[in-house]
């Protein structure tokens, strides 16, 4: 991996889905370690940006590059190393129901990494501990809550010891105090490694929480917020309205 | 398994037929007390019947063309072979026929309605429909339930039908059995017990499948996956139901029809 | 106008509901707030008898509805309206047919004073000339405003509303709170909002209970809830400072 190149980078990338322009022209980097999320209005494209950016799908036009590798034009052999650094979250956790939460943290690093048995028990501890779930080890996915759901999701995700994660809005339909103490975890976990985390959600306190760099997915295109501090005074009215809640402005409201 | 995860089990499938019975006595009552509109069930028939007819009839044919090669082979040896299209169609209705439809059907509409009403149950259309003041079984579960069983004597006369095209035209290309002489016995041949037999098992395969995928659907609980499993728990429950219920039927008239013919004689 | 006395519901050796009671005066506002799993929709789902208690007593209009059979509810499901999470609208009807879907089984009324009911309803969430579409044919907004329509048609005394906002981006988020304050306003309807949104509980509610495990630990007016040292509580107030500028 070349150190200077970002984790992640978009050149000129279009992405339509049954010939409808989803994103047009996005050019986007995201440097190493760098805390970015996604917000915008739903149906916008939040989703399609991040698939697109951990390589899931493959843009009309453009290059997507993860770690300076340009992903779909570069032979399956070459990238299944890198594969190993991405991390995904998905919305809805994708948990294997049919395996204890022990056991969902350690298949992917039987099957992946082809650690000895021992490591692996070591490491399961380790991430369950880590996520404040120790207790759950010989539990399956279904006889926990939805808020350890997802910290046993977050858990399966950094057992690998991605480089770069992906999360699909980390605390939807969450009350904001578990929410909030699922995001600490995400950030905490991400200093330890100095990952590179995207992250989308329609929480506006979860993006002050978790980002460096806010980026709001909004008519096609992928505007620069800017950070925490800075994003109140940024002058397009689309992010004004859209961080205020306003009812009046650009964005059309449920429509 | 651990004997007391045995005995949990077993204590599962119990309290499951328990409910299930108190699900159709709900049903039996509310069709009773407040009879769902006719047009709705009008629709649910038509929706069930157009949902089958092409499958139901595509298999009926091949199913007509299997038991005439079946046969022709058979009865030529004994020279009955002028017998074909009568014994094939009587065979059709009384076991294969009411068998097959019933399976197709517990794959197409037995799915399709525990899918239905398990995502109406989970995406809480059920409770809407109650809070706004009307009753679910009778809105939903009453006229699904009747369509099932009616339309089921649609499709099994759909797929007769077919099968005696089927068997025709594997009786004249493979054992020259014009298509008058393959439907001339068929009218002696097929006699009051066999329709009575025939009909009365798609009845009871109907009523198994009708109950086993509303109380399927409307009991669903636990999101998509939920839905998912409903959809499974009633393709493998009317199968195996339906297996059983075939040979419970046969093994009955089989002994009626012992009992009709020696008193005769 | 509603009054709950040590309501207790369990479901099979989990006990939900530890004994819950409130009052809640005509035309009030009141918010439930909890984390997630604490039992908000449960106590929602008592009072329109979608659950039924185990011990207590529910009193809606001074009628005790606890022991009443699923046809004497019909009555008290005609005095309150319940908006679901997730919009809940039957696919298979018109949009028209889904706000006229309670005026016709509550009440007894020609096809034409259902057509101005339902316009009249439509109009109330700001919505028009979508009365033929069917609910898939529509955006998620849309839908949940249909289905806020759907239970504002039969003018309910009662409005009963199930997270209406949770998972919905900001100016959403905004535009059904607003809904919800303007709707209880014009029906002068009595309303509780369970919801996880505190900064929303504090601009429109008259009174606030935080829910936890199944107990209260905290009700009152959002002055007192303001004031209120329960951890739980405390918890749910740290963010607020950033949102309260939304309303």
């Amino acid at each position: 991996m070349d150190v200077a190149s970002p984790s992640l980078e978009l050149k000129n990338v279009d992405v339509h889905f049954r010939g409808e322009p989803i994103l047009s022209a996005i050019n986007l980097q995201i440097q190493p370690g760098e805390r970015v999320s996604i917000i915008g209005p739903s149906g916008q494209g939040k989703s399609v940006l991040l698939k697109t950016l951990a390589g899931l799908i493959i843009p009309t036009r453009g290059h997507v590059f993860i770690q300076g590798c340009d992903w779909h034009h570069t032979p399956k052999d070459t990238k299944i190393p890198l594969l190993k650094n991405l991390g995904m979250l998905f919305q809805k956790n994708a948990l294997f129901d049919s395996l204890s939460c022990g056991e969902n943290i350690a298949f992917p690093l039987r099957e992946v990494n082809h650690l000895p048995e021992e490591d692996i028990q070591k490491l399961v501890a380790y991430f369950l501990e880590a996520v404040a779930i120790p207790h759950a080890k010989n539990l399956y996915p279904d006889e926990i809550s939805g808020g350890m759901q997802k910290r046993l999701g977050i858990a399966r995700a950094l057992a690998l010891d991605p480089q770069i994660l992906f999360y699909d809005d980390p605390t939807a339909g969450l009350d904001p105090i578990t929410s909030r103490k699922i995001v600490d975890l995400i950030c905490e976990l991400q200093k330890k490694k100095n990952s590179t985390l995207v992250a989308i959600t329609n929480d506006m306190n979860r993006a002050y929480q978790m980002s460096d760099r806010i980026l709001m997915v909004v008519d096609q295109a992928v505007l620069e917020a800017g950070s925490p501090q800075s994003i109140r005074s940024n002058q397009d009215p689309r992010i004004q309205q859209f961080i205020n809640g306003k009812l009046s402005g650009p964005l059309t409201v449920m429509a | 398994m651990t004997p007391n995860s045995f005995s949990h089990y077993i204590l599962n499938i119990f309290s499951e037929i328990g409910s299930l019975i108190l699900f159709l006595k709900e049903v039996l009552i509310t069709s009773i007390k407040y009879p769902s509109s006719r047009q709705q069930i009008l629709e649910q028939i038509w929706q069930v019947t157009m949902q089958s007819v092409s499958t139901t009839s595509m298999a009926g044919f091949f199913v007509g063309a299997i038991m005439a090669i079946q046969f022709a082979m058979q009865m030529s040896e004994f020279g009955a072979i002028g017998y074909l299209g009568g014994l094939t169609t009587s065979g059709t209705i009384r076991e294969v026929g009411p068998l097959l439809i019933a399976f197709l059907l517990s794959g197409k509409i037995g799915a399709y309605t525990s899918a239905e009403l398990g995502t109406m149950r989970v995406t809480e259309q059920i409770d809407a429909i109650r809070c706004l003041g009307a009753n679910p079984i009778q809105e939903l579960i009453v006229p699904r339930f009747i369509a099932i069983v009616i339309s089921s004597f649609f499709l099994l006369g759909a797929g007769l039908i077919m099968s005696v095209f089927g068997g025709a035209l594997m009786g004249y290309l493979f054992a020259g059995v014009s298509y008058e002489q393959y439907v001339r016995y068929i009218p002696s041949l097929i006699t009051l017990p066999s329709i009575i037999s025939g009909t009365f098992k798609s009845f009871v395969f109907a009523f198994i499948l009708g109950s086993i995928c509303t109380y399927q659907g409307y009991k669903t609980t636990g999101g998509a996956k939920g839905v998912g499993r409903s959809v499974v728990n009633t393709a493998v429950l009317t199968m195996m139901c339906i297996v059983v219920a075939d040979w419970i039927t046969s093994t009955l008239s089989d002994l009626i029809l012992k009992m009709i013919t020696e008193t005769i004689h | 106008m509603i009054h709950f006395k040590n309501v207790v519901k369990r479901f099979g050796d989990r006990t939900i509901l530890k004994g819950i009671s409130f009052d809640l005066d005509e035309g009030e506002i009141l918010f439930i707030l909890g984390t997630s799993g604490t039992g908000k929709s449960v106590l929602l789902k008592t009072i329109v008898g979608l659950l039924r208690s185990d011990e207590g007593e529910i009193y809606i209009d001074h009628q005790e509805v606890t022991k009443l059979s699923e046809a004497d509810f019909a009555p008290i499901r005609k005095k309150c309206g319940m908006v679901f999470q997730h919009p809940a609208l039957f696919d298979s009807m018109t949009i028209f047919d889904n706000v006229a879907f309670g005026l016709r089984k509550h009440f007894k009324m020609s096809e034409a004073e259902i057509k101005v009911k339902v316009r009249n309803a439509l109009t109330m969430v700001h919505l028009t000339g979508i009365e033929n579409k069917y609910p898939s044919e529509i955006s998620y907004g849309m839908q949940k405003r249909v289905s806020l329509a759907r239970t504002v048609a039969i003018v309910p005394r009662v409005l009963l509303f199930d997270e209406p906002t949770t998972g919905l981006d900001p100016v959403t988020t905004n535009a059904v709170n607003m809904l919800i304050r303007d709707l209880s306003h014009t029906l002068g309807a009595t309303s509780i909002v369970v919801s996880h949104d505190m900064a929303c509980a504090l601009a429109i509610a008259n009174k606030i209970i935080v829910l936890d495990q199944g107990n209260i630990v905290a009700q009152g007016t959002p002055q007192e809830i303001l004031q209120c040292r329960v951890p739980l509580v405390e918890d749910f107030l740290i963010e607020v400072k950033n949102d309260s500028q939304l309303l």
